[in-house]
């Protein structure tokens, strides 16, 4: 089968000649970042996904973590002051006929 | 044990630079300075140019690693391909239109004689010309998929376009390319 000969464009641009970089470019920019400090920013998120990687915990480990986490925000959130009342019970049974009784 | 450098992939590279590694940084550009430089180069047609895109775009990778983020970009070369085409881009906006002068004649082949080296010379002048006054989308499309160290497919993620989207683009640069050269073609 006949290729087609390759066209003098494509040529052209294959051929684009490209001035070599300064053998040292590579030292250059190592050197520079040396001198450089990072940018710290702290993410809550990416301190916990951190934390877990170096762990290497499976997979049920980050359910049980987040179930447990959830617990103690729900818990924490609860009013202190809650406390169970019996009144809302006595009222419940007050529409139950005497003899059906409670459940 | 001492750690094996060379043996790392890039996304563990850049775990370790996260943690503020120097040691990975330094496998990391070297092992790629070279490839970005290129792709600079085809943008930008001045080497002292290129270089500062290459080293700018590695400094502020250095500064801030957080930047790239392994879950939502799968290579760090396609995300870096991006971070240094912005560049050059940015850098084309702030400056004059690319001005090609005597120095791209000095960068003939060696090979060629003194007659040839000089048409091919004056051929690849020209033809850089024409490529800066590609709209931006066609240029790029052209310098990714005519670099050799990427594929077609990474070169349509790049771009964040489908690979038919990517050869429409190139084939409309060939085809206004041919156009503009056709004396020299």
């Amino acid at each position: 089968m006949a290729t087609h000969p390759k066209e003098k464009i494509d040529e052209m641009l294959d051929a684009r000649r490209i001035q070599p970089a300064s053998p040292d470019l590579a030292q250059r920019i190592i050197l520079k970042a040396q001198m450089i400090p990072q940018i710290q920013v702290f993410s809550l998120a990416r301190w916990i996904k951190q934390t877990f990687a170096e762990l290497h915990l499976p997979n049920p480990a980050y359910v049980l973590a987040g179930t447990l986490m959830m617990g103690f925000v729900v818990g924490l959130n609860v009013p202190a002051d809650t406390v169970t009342d019996n009144a809302d019970a006595v009222q419940a049974l007050s529409f139950v006929d005497p003899d059906e009784g409670l459940l | 044990m001492p750690v094996a450098w060379p043996e790392k992939d890039d996304e563990e590279l850049l775990a370790l630079i996260q943690h503020g590694s120097q040691e990975a940084f330094s496998v990391l550009v070297q092992r790629h300075t070279e490839r970005f430089y290129r792709l600079a180069y085809r943008y930008l047609q001045s080497k002292e140019t290129a270089e500062d895109v290459v080293q700018d775009a590695f400094v502020k990778l250095w500064e801030d690693p957080g930047k790239w983020q392994a879950e939502r970009n799968n290579k760090f070369t396609t995300w870096f391909y991006r971070v240094v085409v912005n560049l050059c881009l940015d850098w084309q906006k702030k400056k004059k239109p690319l001005e090609l002068g005597d120095q791209e004649l000095s960068i003939a082949d060696d090979r060629d004689t003194p007659d040839s080296a000089m048409i091919h010379a004056q051929e690849q002048k020209i033809l850089e010309k024409e490529i800066a006054a590609l709209p931006e989308r066609q240029r790029t499309a052209l310098n990714l998929c005519f670099d050799e160290g990427l594929s077609n497919h990474e070169a349509a993620e790049v771009m964040g376009l489908k690979l038919k989207a990517l050869q429409s683009l190139v084939m409309r640069a060939k085809t206004t390319l041919k156009e503009r050269l056709k004396n020299y073609l």
